[in-house]
């Protein structure tokens, strides 16, 4: 009988945990666009919309990434970033930079950019964060109503957002980019289609990937907005795929890397591989 | 090459005004004096949260696991009790495109009455290609718990970013 009680307190014990952890944070939020280049002195807009069921506080931010070699993208600490990318943080003006949002409710984030007198051609890019604060932490004084329990209950509370790019070309730029080798590996995670992509010149190169089989007209893969970055020449592309098609995905294919079909979508490399 | 960048340098000024795919369930709209521009967008939810549950500390110390699929297990020493999930968050944007994951790989919990405890995190995938009905991609991760941890309700906070190129 003690026993049952013992086990009944522990229970109430659990119940008083979910009770006062949300389940679910505030804070899910749209952006758009999931893009931004910006040539002179013109600026634009990127609406953020709060899509949860709760208000909730964004704050908007700039922050440096850099490209590594498998197409990640590394944050990098303020302190170590490099004169260019000090400069970019500093051409780029965006306001408000915290805003309150009811649900369902948009805002308008202006962006423009002020590029200086004698600022070296070039590409300057900094990743934009929308990110929601996490409520102010509830004080968690010891309840002494609360039974003593040897039990300890978890929360871990994400503060989630996203990062889009925002990229100020100065000058007349201009890039290239070649399809390597293609070839289906395994991830921890499952099997993934492969490929190299090399760029040269003074700027990045974006766009879509289409891997089609010759003589059928279906594409195999689309996979869209893949970008190689000024700070790297080349880098994998690794594009996780269901094993029934990465069976499909061997042998003969063509892959084709288009520009973004926001800027007409003319191609920017294509190749004929065999996949291994 | 320099006809393209010309052509680029036009309507990159007027990137936002172009009309593009058809928008998803949420599509963000922004309204200008005559025209309605549709923008693409990307939206992130948080549908679960990462949950270790009640863990009752023995007298050394010890792990639980949650993995990315919401399977718990509790190492020698400890009693889990309650139900664990992985949190799990969904992205939705264009049809094929690629959003790459990026968060903190650890995260320091403090307890409500005293103590500290760490649980490093890992992540589902490092990218994600959007289908038609968007995706998703998962946390889980891996508590030490010391011996004889104090009692207590233990809370912490990690970064998760959704990341467009």
């Amino acid at each position: 009988m003690l026993r049952f009680f013992k086990g009944f307190g522990l229970l109430s014990i659990l119940l008083l945990g979910a009770v006062t952890v949300p389940v679910q944070a505030a804070g899910d939020l749209l952006v758009a666009p999931t893009r931004v280049v910006l040539d002179g002195s013109r600026g634009t807009e990127v609406v953020l919309n709060n899509i949860g069921s709760e208000p909730a506080t964004y704050r908007i931010s700039l922050e440096i990434k850099r490209m590594t070699a498998v197409g990640g993208l590394d944050e990098i600490d303020e302190a170590d970033v490099t004169p260019a990318e000090r400069l970019a943080l500093d051409m780029i003006a965006f306001s408000p930079r915290r805003v309150t949002l009811p649900p369902n409710q948009p805002q308008v984030i202006r962006v423009g950019v002020r590029i200086p007198e004698g600022t070296p051609p070039g590409e300057y890019r900094a990743h934009m964060l929308f990110r929601a604060v996490p409520d102010a932490a509830p004080a968690v004084a010891a309840d002494p109503a609360k039974p003593a329990a040897t039990g300890v209950s978890i929360a871990l509370i994400p503060i989630y957002g996203i990062t889009i790019p925002v990229i100020v070309r100065v000058g007349d730029l201009g890039a290239e980019a070649t399809i390597g080798e293609a070839w289906v590996g395994d991830t921890p995670d499952g099997p993934a289609f492969n490929f190299g992509l090399t760029r040269t010149g003074n700027r990045s190169v974006y766009g879509d990937i289409e891997v089609t089989r010759p003589g059928v007209s279906e594409p195999l893969l689309v996979a869209r907005g893949i970008a190689v970055y000024p700070e790297v020449g080349a880098r994998e592309v690794s594009l996780r795929v269901p094993p029934e098609l990465a069976a499909k995905l061997k042998g003969p294919v063509r892959i084709r890397y288009t520009e973004d079909r926001e800027i007409g979508g003319g191609t920017i490399d294509e190749a004929e591989r065999v996949v291994k | 090459m320099r006809k393209f960048g010309m052509k680029r340098a036009i309507v990159g000024a007027a990137i936002a005004a172009l009309a593009l795919n058809a928008p998803a369930a949420h599509a963000a709209s922004a309204t200008g004096t005559a025209t309605a521009k549709i923008l693409r967008q990307i939206t992130l939810t948080n549908t679960s949260a990462l949950q270790y549950a009640t863990i009752i500390s023995g007298a050394t110390a010890s792990t639980v696991q949650v993995t990315t699929a919401g399977v718990r297990t509790c190492n020698t020493g400890l009693t889990c009790t309650g139900t664990a999930t992985a949190a799990n968050f969904d992205v939705q944007g264009t049809s094929g495109a690629v959003v790459g994951i990026s968060g903190d790989t650890t995260v320091t919990l403090n307890g409500s009455i005293s103590g500290t405890m760490t649980s490093t995190l890992t992540y589902s995938a490092a990218s994600l290609t959007l289908g038609a009905t968007g995706g998703s991609f998962q946390v889980g991760g891996t508590l030490s718990v010391g011996a004889n941890q104090p009692a207590g309700d233990y809370t912490g906070t990690f970064n998760v970013t959704a990341d467009y190129q």
